[in-house]
């Protein structure tokens, strides 16, 4: 049964593949292929953010009334790497290698530990309190996730 | 909950980071003792030269780094946060920093004073520390393998360090006790109950997210530092009621469980989405590759007693395990935990006004390959020295030195860079 939990954990592996497949090609010097693989991995992230923050975390709000708890804490935290996503994409643009690697490097731990308490903590918080609306959310969301 | 969210609830970046810069310090004090000594280091693991550099390197480097680096993280992997981390930390560090180096005195001058001291100002400043920790941690229910690994490797760092107590009365008050196996013993709960716990439960959260691997099996993941602590109870267990056989049993399940985890992080390591073998990944490996010979090793003497009386056997273990090992997996987070901190604070420093430099500006990789070539180096020669140590052991000594002063070097100019960008973030903002 797909559950937002598995959607969405699955969105952020996806993610991960096209941050991988931008990295190997940086790390092969292959720049264009590099700048053109990093562009689809920012699609599929800020189509990520944009679904959890407008389907999701307004759903969850509303339903539980929590709006300056963990859905703030993520908002912020997708401000930060949607700084690093710019960042990485204008040294990419610069054809700066080694500021390349160093923003990714960042944008890894911050993405990675963001995900880790997305898929730990608010997704099973999100279906445990969403029973009822959840066809409607889950078809939304995967609109959403299909305009990366 | 809610701290499990957020980094605002993560201490100031001074509580670990005291930690972190002074580990060096003592690995670099360990082969200095090596190139003083020379071969005599490696004439028996009871020597007083070879029992002050060992605790040199398991309290002075891996215990601070350890404690460092579970202030730091308790809050964000366990959602477990200190009540009050700087004074945590502002006992805690000079704590263990003062009684590593009295209790490595006491060992090296053959002074019973300095090592009651030493073990007694070890002992209250661990406490200190599993008392703040523990009331933290224990409120958190066990919801993730990583969580009740981290409580049973609180468990062990008890244990190790009531043993050591134990063990430095008995050596300066000359009480009847049975030092060779209790010193084992000892050795097995530092090594396995809380450093090899505390880094299964550790791993199964950093190796999939810096390395984008897959994650650990969930089973096995909760199984595996269980299984450790019921080992080492069995063989405490052993030990107390002299049977020399059950101990022996003990260490062959030990060595076969901590193979297994190698083994699997070595196979998740092969999976992982990232191309770049950036300098931690490498510490890794190594320390995988080295830890695997180490516990085949401790499987192999076990078995056959009679080869771990071959001289230099155990040394040889022990290098092996730990500066081949264990430490190789601690510099390896430590090049990933320090830049992205640093960055992590220069960031809200700038309230997202300001942009804060990327990890590889505040710690080029460059600069961490070029010292794990060093330590690289420095492991092979102190391997080399156990058999050759007339000719090798200085070497080694200065290899050692050097590679640690080298993560001393390292770490020190991170601190430096990031003392530069948050003057520099603070002028803007005030400007």
């Amino acid at each position: 049964m797909t559950t937002i939990r598995s959607l969405m954990t699955d969105d952020h592996r996806h993610c991960d593949d096209l941050f991988a497949v931008a990295e190997e090609a940086m790390a092969d010097h292959k720049t264009s292929t590099a700048a053109a693989a990093f562009a689809c991995f920012r699609q599929a992230m800020l189509a990520h953010f944009d679904a959890e923050e407008k389907t999701l975390f307004p759903t969850f709000e509303a339903k539980t009334g929590m709006s300056m708890g963990p859905t703030q804490v993520m908002r912020l935290e997708h401000a930060q790497m949607r700084t690093l996503l710019d960042e990485a994409s204008a040294a990419l643009a610069a054809g700066n290698a080694d500021d390349y690697l160093g923003v990714a490097e960042t944008l890894v731990i911050m993405m990675q530990q963001h995900n880790m308490k997305e898929e730990n903590i608010l997704y099973p918080m999100c279906d445990q309190h969403l029973p009822g609306e959840l066809p409607a959310v889950l078809e939304r969301l995967n609109s959403d996730l299909a305009l990366a | 909950m809610q701290a499990l969210l957020s980094f605002e609830n993560a201490p100031p970046f001074a509580a670990p980071l005291r930690f972190f810069i002074t580990a060096p310090l003592f690995a670099l004090l360990a082969g200095l003792l090596l190139l003083i000594d020379g071969a005599d280091l490696f004439a028996s693991r009871w020597l007083p030269a070879t029992l002050a550099a060992t605790h040199l390197i398991t309290i002075g480097f891996m215990l601070q780094v350890m404690l460092g680096a579970l202030i730091q993280i308790l809050p964000v992997v366990a959602g477990a946060n200190l009540a009050q981390p700087l004074h945590v930390a502002a006992i805690v560090h000079p704590g263990l920093s003062g009684g590593t180096l009295l209790l490595a005195a006491g060992f090296y001058f053959g002074q019973p004073l300095l090592l009651e001291i030493g073990a007694g100002l070890l002992g209250i400043s661990v406490l200190v520390f599993l008392l703040a920790a523990g009331r933290a941690l224990f409120g958190v229910p066990s919801t993730s393998p990583t969580i009740r690994g981290l409580k049973l490797a609180l468990f062990g760092l008890l244990t190790v360090v009531a043993l050591g107590i134990v063990l430095a009365l008995a050596m300066a008050r000359g009480w009847a006790l049975p030092l060779p196996e209790l010193t084992d013993l000892h050795a097995g709960w530092g090594l396995a109950g809380w450093a090899g716990v505390l880094l299964a439960a550790v791993a199964y959260v950093v190796v999939p997210m810096f390395q984008l691997t897959p994650g650990y099996p969930a089973r096995p993941g909760w199984l595996f530092p269980l299984l450790i602590i019921v080992l080492l109870l069995l063989w405490s267990l052993a030990v107390g009621l002299a049977l020399p056989w059950l101990v022996r049993l003990a260490q062959v399940a030990l060595a076969l469980a901590g193979l297994a985890f190698a083994g699997l992080t070595l196979r998740l390591q092969g999976q992982r989405r990232r191309a770049r073998a950036d300098a931690t990944y490498r510490y890794w490996q190594l320390g995988l590759v080295a830890s695997i010979f180490a516990l085949c090793m401790l499987l192999t003497a076990a078995l056959a007693p009679k080869l771990a009386e071959l001289p230099g056997w155990t040394l040889f273990f022990g290098i092996l395990l730990l500066a081949g090992g264990f430490l190789p997996f601690i510099i390896g987070m430590l090049y990933k935990i320090v830049p992205f901190l640093a960055w992590l604070h220069l960031q809200n420093q700038g309230q997202g006004k300001l942009p804060a430099p990327n990890m590889n500006r505040i710690l080029p990789d460059l600069a961490m390959q070029r010292q794990m070539q060093a330590w690289l180096l420095a492991v092979v020669l102190l391997l080399a020295a156990v058999v050759l140590p007339e000719w090798l052991a200085r070497p080694a000594g200065l290899a050692l030195m050097l590679a640690s002063g080298g993560l001393a070097f390292n770490l020190l100019a991170a601190l430096q860079r990031y003392r530069q960008h948050g003057a520099v973030i603070r002028e803007k903002l005030a400007a």
